[in-house]
């Protein structure tokens, strides 16, 4: 469990597999929230919570109930009924401390239970840490960490995204691709460029 | 009638669920590689689509508000279950092809989002219709899609080459070539509908 | 160019200086790069400039037209990007490899933004990345210098990545442009006389460029393949494709911050991503991937480095 570990952790999680431009995962949300720099860093805040304690929580009862039953096939279900419930949790919270932001979210909040990145996160946590059902040496700390990377990874793509739609929002675009079209059209070309950090090797 | 007819057209054009709704995009991505895999990936989403908008409706009031998200939830994945369980015995190669997107359809936002926008809030009767139209315009708009890919990045459809003699562009098989594709026809899209008016 | 928002009351005194002027003259001083590309790798390379700069105009004029835009094809930016296109294939290349390129860095690249001034990110390179992941093989064949059969070769950077270096490659060879590479991006030499004259007159600063190669180089120079400090930083700026980058596409105003403090974090993210990509990446050269990305950073980079107006708080 050295420091080289944690520390490709982060590089792979954060640059060179990134959660939303390299792995493709949580694209609705990120397609949908990123037009302005502040609910942009808002909703990446709460998915990084979400992604951290998701992973603590389904690496704990993958490792304790999951293996020593042989119920691994329920890892699907199980890990979604986690996230769901934890998303729900999050849900009352902001609904608490702030209704306008509440109110903003609208249905995406709700639909954090489905960002790939989570449910994606969590498997991949799994597929990486456990070999054979047995959990490598660090397994919990590492799976935890990426939790976080994945995170800030996924923060990273919202905050360049957001600070570009901004910025164009004083440009006038042609009015047949405003907002979305050229939205996918940026995440096009920010994946191509990302495409840069393929076959990365420490 | 028309009013019905109406619920399920919604779905194919003035709601669809990919290029309006913007729901479902990562499977989408992921698996518009091919026609077949994306009429696969359609189907089965529509048969999940209606199992849970119905079953939803159904017992939309006796849900405490406070853990719909987590019985939706179950309602889906147990219908994808079925889903998944009725592939492997009946078409094998196709959830071979499939592979790990099936189960994903329980995190396929279309198929929540309609439970949380629509059933838990409409009849049984409407909620099928919604359903049955959400799915047949996600499974139009897959292929599209996969279509256009397809066949600019690998030269073939539905697995046959048709052109010979032509570089297919590969970028299109990776999803910066779906994000490109889905960009390019949104704004192809609203052409036509600033045209119209 | 040294300010990009003079904030002053009249009267003010016209020069001559308009942005099509400013952008012919970097066309101008990209010429001795490409003559060079043609003269070390032939007439496919010449060829190669022709299609993109053509297609290029082509685009633009047609995509203007349909969008009843003003047609602007003779401002000289769609020269510029074809040429940059042009500049970054391989010398042999089929025909329709820069149509296409020059086709979707107009139309993607710059177009659906709005036309010049809105693009996020630099048109030629984004064509080239898009050229890259679809084309790999056409875009991964490169020829020897000088040896107009066209027999294939590879790369410096690309044979350091296999870990075999090419033997007799000297810096004078890399400085003048006697290796396999990209047509543009090979002749430093020439490069380097266009871009001092830009520099000397001002039409770009020196701001990105050299903090873009002392941080490749410093890089490089520290994490060398045979323990810290071994490094070849020398072999790592003259190779690939980072006097072409740094110079000419860096510094594209519309792509690259408003400020100087802004312009310094660029420079120095271009390098550590090139830096990062060549040593430990897949690939053997990573700079148009590092612009792109520093491009799409660019928004957030202006946003936090602001000047401070007068009168505000």
């Amino acid at each position: 469990m050295t420091l080289a570990h944690f520390l490709t952790i982060f590089i792979s999680a954060v640059f060179v597999y990134n959660v939303i431009l390299s792995r493709f995962l949580g694209l609705c949300s990120f397609i949908a929230i990123s037009k302005q720099t502040k609910p942009a860093l808002a909703m990446s805040l709460a998915v990084m919570f979400v992604t951290t304690m998701s992973s603590i929580i389904t690496w704990l009862i993958y490792r304790f109930l999951l293996v020593p039953f042989n119920l691994e096939y329920l890892r699907t279900i199980s890990f979604i009924l986690v996230i769901a419930t934890f998303v729900q949790f999050v849900e009352m919270v902001i609904r608490k401390i702030s209704p306008p932001m509440y109110r903003f979210f609208g249905i995406y909040l709700p639909l954090i239970t489905v960002n790939c990145a989570v449910l994606g996160v969590a498997v991949l946590n799994i597929d990486m840490f456990f070999i054979n059902g047995k959990a490598v040496q660090g397994s919990f700390y590492y799976s935890a960490f990426q939790g976080i990377c994945v995170g800030l990874g996924y923060t990273l793509a919202m905050l360049l995204m957001s600070g570009i739609r901004e910025r164009l929002e004083l440009c006038n675009v042609p009015k047949a691709v405003k907002d979305f079209p050229l939205g996918f059209v940026i995440a096009a070309i920010m994946s191509l460029s990302f495409l840069g950090f393929n076959g990365f090797k420490f | 009638m028309k009013r019905l007819f109406g619920e399920f057209l919604k779905g194919i054009i003035r709601e669809n669920p990919t290029f309006v709704l913007l729901l479902g995009l990562c499977p989408t991505l992921a698996v518009s590689v091919t026609v077949i895999n994306g009429i696969g990936m359609g189907i089965a989403a529509t048969f999940v689509l209606l199992g849970s908008n119905i079953i939803i409706a159904m017992i939309k009031n006796t849900i405490p508000e406070r853990v719909r998200i987590p019985c939706y939830i179950v309602v889906i994945a147990t219908f994808v279950t079925i889903t998944e369980l009725l592939m492997k015995a009946y078409s094998p190669a196709l959830n071979r092809a499939l592979g790990i997107y099936v189960p994903l359809i329980v995190v396929n936002c279309i198929v929540l989002g309609r439970a949380e926008a629509y059933a838990s809030k409409n009849s049984v009767k409407n909620s099928f219709l919604d359903g049955l139209g959400m799915g047949v315009g996600f499974t139009l708009a897959l292929i599209l899609i996969s279509g256009i890919r397809e066949f600019l990045g690998a030269g073939k459809l539905m697995g046959q080459t048709i052109v010979k003699g032509f570089e297919p562009a590969f970028v299109l098989g990776m999803p910066s070539g779906a994000l490109l594709v889905i960009g390019l026809l949104l704004g192809f899209f609203n052409v036509l509908k600033n045209r119209k008016t | 160019m040294r300010d990009r928002l003079i904030v002053s009351v009249s009267p003010h005194l016209h020069k001559k200086e308009s942005v099509s002027r400013i952008m012919w003259l970097v066309v101008a001083s990209l010429i001795p790069a490409g003559a060079a590309g043609v003269f070390i790798f032939g007439m496919s390379a010449l060829w190669a400039i022709i299609l993109g700069v053509v297609s290029a105009i082509a685009a633009e004029a047609i995509l203007q037209v349909c969008t009843k835009r003003k047609v602007s094809v003779f401002d000289g930016s769609a020269v510029i990007t074809g040429l940059l296109l042009a500049y970054n294939l391989p010398p042999k290349v089929p025909f329709w490899l820069p149509i296409v390129g020059s086709f979707f860095a107009i139309a993607i690249g710059k177009q659906i933004f709005g036309g010049l001034g809105q693009n996020i990110f630099n048109p030629a390179l984004a064509g080239r990345v898009f050229l890259m992941a679809s084309w790999p093989k056409y875009m991964t064949t490169f020829i020897q210098p000088l040896n107009y059969d066209a027999v294939t070769s590879a790369t410096p950077l690309a044979a350091l990545k296999e870990g075999k270096l090419l033997e007799h490659i000297s810096y004078l060879d890399l400085f003048l442009g006697k290796r396999g590479g990209c047509i543009g991006e090979v002749c430093i030499l020439a490069l380097i006389l266009g871009a001092m004259f830009l520099l000397i007159r001002g039409y770009i600063s020196w701001h990105i460029p050299t903090t873009y190669i002392l941080t490749v180089g410093l890089f490089t120079f520290v994490f060398g393949p045979k323990g810290l400090f071994t490094g070849d930083w020398l072999f790592h700026i003259l190779s690939g494709g980072l006097i072409l980058g740094a110079f000419f596409m860096a510094t594209d105003y519309v792509t690259s911050p408003l400020t100087y403090k802004g312009q310094i974090v660029f420079g120095i993210g271009c390098g550590l991503i090139t830096a990062i990509i060549r040593l430990w990446g897949g690939y053997p050269e990573g700079a148009s991937y590092a612009i792109l990305m520093m491009n799409a950073a660019t928004p957030i980079i202006d946003r936090f480095t602001r000047n401070r107006v007068y009168g505000a708080q």
